[in-house]
């Protein structure tokens, strides 16, 4: 079946296989976005933290990682830790060389939300008697959720356009899988849109879905 | 009740505050007022240590807040425990409110409560609208702070800070930051607790309310206490000189 120069028939029976793919980059993103914010969220309370050495260590990571393009630090996880002896999976290589850089960034997030509350919210909460921790759980951090919400939607659609990075680790996620079709069968143009199309439907998944949080905590707002 | 000796402190070179001494007896209502940058505000702050001293010593109810004194003359910081016990028995009114904004009225009244005091939520929510409805904002109850006013949220906030049933509130300029017709409405509710005899440091520049509630007001300069008195006299013949020409310029 042919429409136009696209052969539809062909695409319908790569179909499955793209999706199979597409579920490998999902599980890695939704993994890389769970570590990600983790670690992100530890390099955040180390640079805030005014404790000389842990704002050091804070400051060398997002320096670093934010530094390097994370094609390098995939190659150096897979291929080169591999020449010292340490053998990672590609699996676990593309979740950790993603988690790590998200994380980077997801600090940057995180710190410019919690220091953007008004001073105030917490002078206030300590007045009542809160210690510093209380009031950073209660206070500072439910009201940086709202503001980070944006930037952090932006940095999850990030993280998973950028996983497509790890195909070069044969990790046989979307992209991955598009070019081993595309190697066998080489017909670039009935392979990579309906790629592009998934990975857009991914995204768009993702920016409803975190429109919807936003609303809901939108609440206090009065808009 | 709040005995204050030799407060200094600096912020960088500049001193703000120079052997301030205050003692403040159960139940008084102290009115501290002064020009801006006389060191009032940053005083008041001091007394339940969300700026931290320099030197000299604070003491609440026989507590000492802060720092103390070693033998060796060595001032020490008292453990954080203490400091937050005792603020929880300060409240504290902002000139900004600082509301939670995320918090609704009543939860905003419950907060302290819950996470400081740790009543039970039932508790604290019978508790927070007695509160309210003493303020006059029971029908508010619901509302986030952005749909309130000024006023209104000053007057959450007070009631905000006797939910952890304080022996004594700081008044940090209350009414400052409020539009001229919503002064009155949160000078109220502040004179309401004078009478009831709560103990009360009150930094304002609402002359006339001096005058009607203070016990003994106190006139701040360049860090120092210049003079202080009872409101008939400071307001009809200071002693001092600077005294004179503030409320000359104020009044």
């Amino acid at each position: 079946m042919k429409f136009g120069p696209l052969d539809i028939g062909f695409q319908c029976n790569i179909f499955p296989v793209l999706l199979k793919g597409a579920l490998m980059t999902l599980e890695l993103t939704l993994l890389a976005i769970f570590f990600g914010t983790v670690i992100g969220l530890f390099i955040a309370l180390a640079k805030i933290s005014r404790v000389r050495i842990l704002e050091f260590i804070g400051g060398i990571y997002t320096w670093v990682v934010r530094g390097i393009p994370l094609l390098v630090q995939l190659f150096l996880l897979y291929y080169g830790l591999a020449q010292v002896g340490i053998e990672l999976s590609s699996f676990t290589a593309a979740v950790m060389g993603l988690s790590i850089c998200g994380g980077a960034y997801i600090a940057e997030i995180f710190r410019a939300g919690i220091q953007s509350i008004d001073r105030g919210q917490k002078e206030a909460a300590l007045s009542l008697g809160m210690s510093s921790g209380q009031a950073f759980r209660r206070v500072i951090l439910p009201q940086a959720y709202r503001r980070l919400l944006p930037p952090m939607g932006n940095e999850f659609i990030t993280l998973m356009k950028d996983s497509s990075l790890v195909s070069v680790i044969s990790m046989t996620d979307l992209m991955r899988t598009g070019q081993l079709l595309n190697s066998s069968h080489f017909k670039p143009m009935e392979i990579y849109l309906p790629v592009a199309i998934i990975y857009l439907i991914l995204t768009t998944i993702f920016i409803y879905l975190l429109g919807n949080i936003e609303k809901r905590l939108a609440i206090y707002d009065g808009d | 009740m709040i005995e204050a000796q030799n407060i200094t402190k600096s912020f960088g070179d500049f001193q703000v505050l120079k052997k301030v001494n205050l003692f403040v007896k159960q139940g008084e209502v102290v009115v501290i007022i002064g020009p801006s940058g006389s060191g009032k505000s940053t005083f008041l702050r001091c007394l339940n240590y969300l700026e931290p001293i320099d030197d000299g010593s604070i003491t609440v109810n026989g507590q000492t807040v802060g720092k103390r004194k070693l033998t060796s003359g060595q001032l020490v910081e008292v453990h954080k425990k203490n400091i937050y016990r005792l603020r929880s028995q300060i409240g504290m009114v902002f000139q900004q409110f600082n509301l939670f904004p995320h918090k609704t009225a009543l939860e905003n009244v419950m907060e302290g409560p819950i996470t400081v005091s740790r009543i039970s939520e039932s508790e604290a929510r019978e508790r927070a609208e007695v509160l309210l409805d003493k303020v006059g904002l029971v029908d508010k109850a619901g509302t986030y702070p952005v749909h309130l006013s000024g006023g209104q949220k000053q007057r959450v906030a007070i009631a905000r800070a006797l939910a952890m049933q304080p022996r004594a509130m700081l008044f940090d300029e209350p009414t400052s930051a409020l539009d001229p017709e919503l002064v009155d409405g949160v000078l109220a509710v502040i004179k309401e607790l004078a009478l009831e005899g709560m103990t009360m440091v009150v930094v304002s520049h609402e002359m006339s309310f001096a005058r009607e509630v203070a016990d003994r007001v106190i006139f701040m300069d360049e860090g120092c206490i210049i003079e202080e008195s009872t409101p008939q006299k400071i307001f009809s013949e200071p002693d001092h000189p600077r005294t004179t020409e503030f409320l000359s310029k104020i009044l």
